[in-house]
Parts: C-alpha cells; sequence; structure tokens
C-alpha cells in the first residue's frame, strides 16, 4: 500500500480525535494567549514595544503553548499501547513519523491563526507588517519545531518524566531556529520586505531540511521498545 | 534438575521443534534476548505448520511475552531468526506484519474513536478492501454491533475486551498471537473469544497462546509447550499427554523454578 495512504489514514485519525475533543488545540491557544497577556502587563499596558522584542515576545507565546500540544500527540498513542498496535501493523515507522509532524505542524498552524491576532490585538498598534508577510516565517518554523519536537516527544514519551523532559531536549535543538525566527520576524514586524529576510529564511529553510530527515531516519529508533 | 512428563520423550536433547516434514509456516532458530546482562530467552527452536495451535505455559518471567514480542516484531531478537513462510522478519517487516494479528495485555484501541472508527482505522491500515464491511461483520461476530457508534471509552471492560478481539482479527491473519488472552475476561467475552479461536483454527489459521489458565489453554490447543527460564523445555502434540499429566508436569516445572 502506498504511503501516502497511510499517512493520510493516520493523520486523518489524529485530526479526527483532536477535533473532536479540542484538548491540545483548547491548551495550545489558551497558554499561549496567556503568556501574551501577561507579557503585555509586564510590559506595561499601553506601552510600545519595538519590532525586536515584539518579535521575540510572539515566538515565546507560540513556542512555549506548542510544546503541550507536541506531548500530548504521542501520550495519546501511548494509552493501551496503540503505539505497538501501529508497529505491528503494516506502517512504517517512516510514514508514522510523516503523519505525526503532519498533526503537529497542523496544530500549530490553528493555534496561531488565535495568537498572531491577539498577539496584534495587544502589541500591534505600534507594529508596521501585516500579518500576512509573517506567514513564510510562520510556516517553516512550524516545520521545523515539527520534525524536531515530533522526534523528541516520541523519545520522551516513553520516559516517567515526559513532560519536564520534552522541553528540556526540544529547546536546544530548536535554538538556532528560534533565533533566526526571532530575526526574520523582527524584519518583518519592522515594514521590510521579504527579500530582505532572506538571510534568515535560507538558512531556517536549510533546518527544516536537515531536521526532517535525521528525524525521519532516526525515528524507528525512537518509537521502539527496544 | 528438569523434570520429564510420563509417557513423552524428554532426554537432554531439545523438544522437537516440528511434527511434519513439511516446510514450516513459521521458523523460529536460535532464537535469544538479552535485557542488559539477564537473558530473557535462551535459544528457543520452534517449527510451526499452518494450522497449527500452540498453547505455551510457564511461570512469570520465563519469556513467554518476550518470545512473543520478537514474533510479533515489537522486539529486536539479540541472535536467532524468525520466518513466517518465505517472509524474513528483517529483510520483508511489513509483508511480515500483513500477516500478524496479536491479543496483548493492553487493548490497542482508540479510547476517543468509536467503535466502528476503532475498526475501520485498522482495517484501512492493512489495506483490507472493505474496511467498513469488514469492520461490521467483525463486530457482528463479537455482538458489538449495537455498540458501534459508541466512543471505546465508554464500553465496560468486556465489551472492550471483545473489541480487542475484533481488532485483532480485522485483517484476517493468517498467524494470530495471544498473550494471556483470558485475563479479566467475563463470560461472555471469553465464550466469544473461544468460538473466534474455534473459528480461527477451523480456517487453518495458526496460533500461538500464552496464558497460565492450563484448562483454557488446553481445551483448544493442537500442541503443547512449557518455558521456564527462557528455554523450551517441553513441547509435544496434545494427543501425546492428557490434560491431568500434563497439569502434574507443568506443576514440576514451576516448582523447580
Amino acid at each position: 500500500m502506498s504511503s501516502l495512504r497511510q499517512v493520510r489514514f493516520l493523520l486523518g485519525k489524529d485530526l479526527r480525535i483532536e477535533l473532536r475533543k479540542k484538548e491540545s488545540l483548547v491548551s495550545m491557544a489558551f497558554f499561549g494567549t496567556l503568556i501574551l497577556v501577561m507579557l503585555n502587563i509586564a510590559n506595561g499596558i499601553g506601552r510600545q514595544v519595538d519590532a525586536e522584542t515584539g518579535a521575540g515576545i510572539l515566538w515565546v507565546a507560540i513556542i512555549f503553548s506548542s510544546v503541550l500540544g507536541l506531548g500530548r500527540v504521542f501520550a495519546r498513542e501511548k494509552e493501551n499501547g496503540c503505539v505497538a498496535a501501529l508497529l505491528l501493523s503494516p506502517v512504517t515507522a517512516g510514514e508514522i513519523y510523516l503523519a505525526k509532524t503532519l498533526v503537529n505542524f497542523t496544530l500549530m498552524l490553528l493555534a496561531e491563526l488565535v495568537l498572531v491576532p491577539v498577539f496584534y490585538v495587544l502589541f500591534g498598534a505600534q507594529l508596521n507588517a501585516a500579518p500576512l508577510t509573517l506567514l513564510p516565517i510562520l510556516l517553516l518554523v512550524n516545520l521545523g519545531f515539527s520534525t524536531t519536537g515530533t522526534l523528541v516527544s516520541a523519545i520522551s514519551a516513553g520516559t516517567r518524566r515526559n513532560e519536564v523532559l520534552l522541553p528540556i531536549l526540544l529547546f536546544p535543538l530548536i535554538l538556532p531556529l528560534t533565533a533566526l525566527a526571532v530575526k526574520a520576524t523582527s524584519g518583518a514586524l519592522a515594514a521590510k520586505p521579504l527579500t530582505a529576510l532572506l538571510d534568515q529564511l535560507e538558512p531556517m529553510a536549510a533546518f527544516c531540511v536537515v531536521f526532517t530527515a535525521a528525524g525521519y531516519l532516526l525515528f524507528p529508533f525512537a518509537i521502539r521498545e527496544d | 534438575m528438569r523434570l520429564r512428563p510420563k509417557n513423552t520423550c524428554r532426554t537432554k536433547r531439545k523438544p522437537k521443534t516440528s511434527v511434519s516434514d513439511q516446510p514450516p509456516f513459521l521458523s523460529i532458530s536460535g532464537l535469544r534476548k538479552s535485557y542488559g546482562g539477564r537473558e530473557a530467552l535462551r535459544g528457543i527452536d520452534l517449527d510451526l505448520q499452518r494450522g497449527e495451535f500452540l498453547c505455551l505455559f510457564g511461570p512469570n518471567g520465563a519469556g513467554k511475552s518476550t518470545l512473543l514480542k520478537i514474533v510479533a516484531t515489537l522486539l529486536r531478537p539479540s541472535a536467532g531468526q524468525v520466518n513466517l513462510l518465505d517472509y524474513d522478519l528483517q529483510e520483508h517487516p511489513e509483508q511480515y506484519r500483513a500477516q500478524l494479528g496479536m491479543v496483548s495485555h493492553q487493548s490497542f484501541v482508540y479510547q476517543d474513536l468509536s467503535v466502528l472508527e476503532n475498526l475501520e482505522f485498522y482495517a484501512a491500515l492493512y489495506g483490507v478492501k472493505q474496511p467498513r464491511e469488514r469492520s461490521l461483520e467483525l463486530l457482528e461476530q463479537v455482538n458489538l454491533l449495537d455498540c458501534c457508534d459508541m466512543l471505546a471509552a465508554n464500553l465496560s471492560r468486556g465489551m472492550q475486551q471483545r473489541l480487542t478481539i475484533a481488532r485483532a482479527l480485522v485483517n484476517d491473519p493468517t498467524l494470530l498471537l495471544l498473550d494471556e488472552p483470558y485475563t479479566g475476561l467475563d463470560e461472555h467475552a471469553a465464550s466469544v473469544l473461544r468460538d473466534q479461536l474455534q473459528l480461527l483454527h477451523s480456517r487453518k489459521r495458526t496460533i500461538i497462546m500464552v496464558t497460565h489458565n492450563l484448562r483454557r489453554g488446553m481445551e483448544s490447543a493442537t500442541r503443547l509447550g512449557i518455558l521456564t527460564r527462557g528455554e523450551l523445555v517441553y513441547l509435544e502434540p496434545k494427543k501425546n499427554i492428557d490434560q491431568a499429566g500434563f497439569e502434574k508436569l507443568y506443576f514440576q516445572h514451576l516448582e523447580t523454578v
């Protein structure tokens, strides 16, 4: 059977559960909004933030809230041994990895549909860029975060302190991506054209390619009991 | 001292691994598994023909579940080989796994999907031609058709176990692995399982069951095995020994462990 079909079945199952329960989505959107509100209060309500600070605030909210979704996607597979059932089926570990990555990517995107408007409402009055300028940056970070996060959450899901281990392992790995994203976002928020951000976007794309390949190759070792 | 049954030819040699001269359906040779320094399996050799029903008994920690997990591809062996027909476990894992069904300690069902959605999902993964029809057929066999729209989380334990049985059969497996399948089953679920096993056996499906329940194990099996300390110390066709004799032999083995 074709890999695409298998990925589609796995993705459809996860999204159906998520849309039914809305556990990850609600917690990601709520937690991210909470971070934005707290940072808005800490900054002083009504006080201006420059593009660099705004970019940092946006990515702190997105990255921290996205970790909640990552942990949940694999926790669900561990319940009742479903991950073993997947490994017993003719699905390859690579197909499971791609499906989980797409689930995480979709969840991040949906959470950002809430968080970016909230960010603009709270901080956007002083920022120049239209939200659409952020789109390529958001997509690249989502991809890099999802590919890396899926691998790390598969590793940490097998441990007792999953919720602690996941961010400890993940954040150092995505540090280069986050730093590039903050720089690119600050340029976008300062109304620079997309071509002026290529110095950040190109290494971000390279990060995504490298971590997708590494995740795909390493995932079979991360997901198995032995 | 290793104990021997009456009426059987247990000597210092290993148990005869096959009852036929035909090429085996499932062939396990020299299988070893170590966890750190501890050997869970110490050189298992076993051949099964198509349609055989092997029931493996043994005390806790004997290596029964480890053996099943290796055959199911969930664990990698430290040494040795497992072949199903012409499919080498290492070389053709997907084709090999497409032939398998497993009932384990865990239900393998998603609590947030309905009964029918669970079966349809697994049927689709196995490439079943008509996943919905196959799922409904199985739900009827395990008496869950009326609950097909219920979330798995809302099923009683007995109903969940019947769903587990249906899930394991969704791909019509040619090799069925059962790890303590009767544990915690209510009488209804146990009779559903027994009926399904008899049906599969009559259709020449090969079955390996691991259990502590001697009565349940012996009522359907065609071969009996005892695994202790990672070694297959007894393996004979059921016809070679009566139930009382086997029970005596089994408890003697337990005492030595």
